[in-house]
């Protein structure tokens, strides 16, 4: 009786991090029940809030990189294209709400994406990647460029409007974290259910063998652009997050290839093709600076300027990176998954 | 990828010259019909190849090649290495693009096959080179053998649509059964590229035959793959024409098993078709004989039995 009762509560409570229902209730609850009540402002304003939108933008390249195989560079002008976007939807069409407006912000990015995706079907690896550098360098362009998108600000500066639903609004850091949540928590079960339908299994069938998957019958053309389409579609939203929930503020300076690479680290640090890995990721991405400060002022003291946090920032990612990509390119995600499974095997050994 | 690479530059530029009843160099051991016309009294053809040529810049890969394949038969096609026998099966895949000739599947004729349709055509193959999604798991690759089946467009798979709802289940459930019949149940949730080779091929095998195809190509199926797994796959092999009335075009090194398992055998040495027939008359044809012994090959042996 004792040794069912142990196998039985072992991997319960062991496998919060591998993907069951039970724990993504529980990091609902978490999310939605404890967090608002005991968190800091700072905790969901400059931590949790920018979590949520990048891992959001994560899954969405994930869609294409990580899934489809499609490598891109241009995620960054994604989430300008919704951010701008919804901030012009709202301007100009005021009697449409703003869910709708989001909802339209990432058709937008979607039907750009469709465009610059459409090389992928000559092009792959990374001629790919640098085609989609194209897109990076042109909305940038295009947005700094023509006024009207920024309402004629100068340098194409935009303020973003209060999110308001109905009579409720999302002002306070809890209510734009909470109003965060909510969407990449919809986009990601979505996401997740479309993964798991065929749309899903031709992604990974086109990325793993092109030939093999035309001979069977996938049709490859409509299969990229998808790949492409719904990918810029979530990336599109994150955006409107960014813009909107995070900052509040926002120049077409800050979605510069940096923050394209910096999305494209989530999901290579995370784990490619998984959704988890997209969100562990991003929480490293967010988190890791601000341990790296906390770390540094205390051991180095005033030398720790924030020149130097940047510099030895750049310096850490970029070496595991590397140590990602040549001892697991399957990312954090696969670390978690087999410190799990090697903590069940000792537990069921002992019992 | 690198294959497919290469096709797109294949920059062929075909005559369309083929006629019917163009004279054959080739040594055939049965009288070859003419193209269009019903083999006499015998079941019809499901893929015919009539006068194929192919070359790759200075290297001619298949030379004057005309094939019939009868329904539901089993036809072994052999030759030494670099005979051009997996360039065969890629044109009739539409992989690459023949300088002349066609390709019939029953009634339609093709200069280059289009492989995207290839599904719909009831023709499936395997590759000689493992082919599978190496990260789905090996329901998945099956499953995914019937891609060409969902029609429903991404927005109705989203929702869970009656029509998405019912293909998927459909599909499912033949998945199943393939699964089953090649005894892979055991491995079916396993990630295929994690699996021993053997069952990899085995899992290929299912992928093709899960859309229950017309025409079965099957590049090598044994190769790599244990003695008592050979027994085992070459059943399997007989049991999808048996169960399914699949035609099969079977490209194998092992005389052994090409002896036992095929109806008729087509042999290919540089490009040429130099002999095809019943097993019996293969293994005393004297220039198969020649062609075996004239190349230093490891299956020299084997024939001779
Ligand atoms: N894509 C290609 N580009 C250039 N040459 C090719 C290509 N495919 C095949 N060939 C050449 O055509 C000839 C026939 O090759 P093929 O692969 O059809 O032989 P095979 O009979 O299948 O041999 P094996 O038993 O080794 O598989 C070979 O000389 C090969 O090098
Ligand atoms: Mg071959």
């Amino acid at each position: 009786m004792t040794t069912i009762t142990e196998t039985t509560v072992a991997p319960t409570r062991l496998s919060w991090l591998t993907p069951n229902l039970l724990g993504v209730a529980l990091l609902l609850l978490l999310g939605y029940g404890l967090v608002p009540w005991i968190g800091s402002d700072y905790l969901m304003d400059a931590v949790l809030t920018p979590f949520l939108a990048l891992a959001l933008a994560a899954i969405g390249l994930n869609v294409l990189t990580g899934y489809a195989g499609q490598v891109s560079l241009g995620s960054a002008a994604f989430l300008a294209v919704g951010a701008y976007a919804a901030y012009n939807l709202n301007l100009r069409l005021p009697s449409l709400p703003l869910l709708a407006d989001i909802v339209l912000a990432g058709a937008i990015a979607a039907a750009v994406g469709i465009v610059f995706g459409l090389p992928s079907l000559r092009l792959r690896g990374f001629y790919l990647a640098v085609s989609t550098l194209a897109a990076q360098f042109f909305v940038q362009w295009a947005l700094t460029k023509f006024g009207w998108f920024s309402n004629d600000n100068a340098s194409g500066v935009i303020d973003a409007p209060v999110i308001r639903i109905g009579s409720l609004s999302f002002t306070s850091a809890t209510g734009r974290y909470v109003f965060s949540l909510s969407i990449v928590a919809v986009a990601t079960a979505l996401t997740a259910r479309l993964l798991a339908s065929q749309i899903g299994r031709n992604f990974i069938a086109v990325r793993d063998h092109e030939v093999a998957a035309k001979v069977i019958g996938v049709p490859l053309l409509r299969t990229k652009l998808l790949a492409f389409g719904i990918s810029s579609f979530l990336i599109g939203v994150a955006g409107v997050l960014w813009a909107f929930a995070y900052l509040r503020t926002v120049e077409p300076a800050g979605f510069n290839l940096d923050r394209s690479f910096q999305i494209l680290f989530i999901i290579i640090i995370g784990g490619l093709a998984s959704l988890r890995g997209a969100f562990i990721g991003a929480a490293f991405i967010v988190v890791f600076p601000l341990l790296l400060s906390r770390l540094g002022a205390a051991l180095l003291g005033s030398v720790f300027d924030s020149g130097v946090l940047e510099m030895s920032q750049r310096i850490v990612i970029g070496a595991l990176i590397i140590a990602f990509l040549i001892a697991e390119p399957r990312g954090l995600v696969a670390l978690i998954d087999r410190a799990v499974a090697a903590a069940r095997r000792l537990r069921s050994s002992q019992s | 990828m690198l294959l497919s690479a290469l096709t797109t530059s294949l920059d062929v530029l075909a005559l369309e010259t083929w006629a019917p009843g163009t004279a054959r160099q080739v040594l055939d051991t049965e009288p070859a019909a003419a193209p269009g016309a019903q083999v006499s009294g015998g079941p019809r053809a499901v893929l015919r190849l009539a006068n194929i040529s192919l070359s790759f810049g200075g290297l001619t890969a298949l030379r004057d090649v005309d094939l019939d394949v009868a329904e539901g038969e089993i036809r072994a096609v052999i030759g030494p290495n670099g005979a051009g026998k997996s360039s065969l099966l890629n044109v009739v895949s539409g992989l690459y693009r023949p300088d002349q000739g066609e390709v019939w599947f029953g009634d339609h004729a093709f200069r280059q096959v289009p492989t995207a349709q290839l599904a719909r055509l009831g023709v499936a193959r395997t590759f000689q080179n493992l082919a599978l999604f190496n990260g789905l798991s090996a329901f998945d690759n099956v499953l995914i053998g019937l891609a060409h089946r969902v029609h429903t467009g991404f927005i109705r798979q989203l929702v869970g649509s009656p029509a998405a709802r019912r293909i998927e289940a459909e599909n499912r459930a033949a998945a199943e059964e393939v699964i089953g019949f090649l005894h892979l149940q055991e491995v079916r949730d396993r990630i295929a590229g994690s699996l021993p080779y053997g069952l990899q091929k085995r899992v290929e095998l299912a992928r093709a035959l899960v859309a229950r195809p017309k025409l079965l190509l099957l590049d090598e199926p044994f190769a790599g793959v244990t003695l008592s797994g050979k027994q085992e796959l070459a059943q399997h092999v007989r049991g999808a024409r048996d169960r399914y009335g699949t035609t099969i075009v079977l490209i194998e090194h092992d005389i052994g098993i090409v002896m036992g398992l095929s109806d008729h055998i087509a042999v290919l040495d540089y490009g040429r078709k130099i002999a095809d027939g019943p097993p019996a008359e293969i293994k005393t044809n004297q220039a198969v004989i020649d062609a075996y012994l004239g190349v230093a090959h490891e299956d020299e042996t084997e024939l001779a039995i």
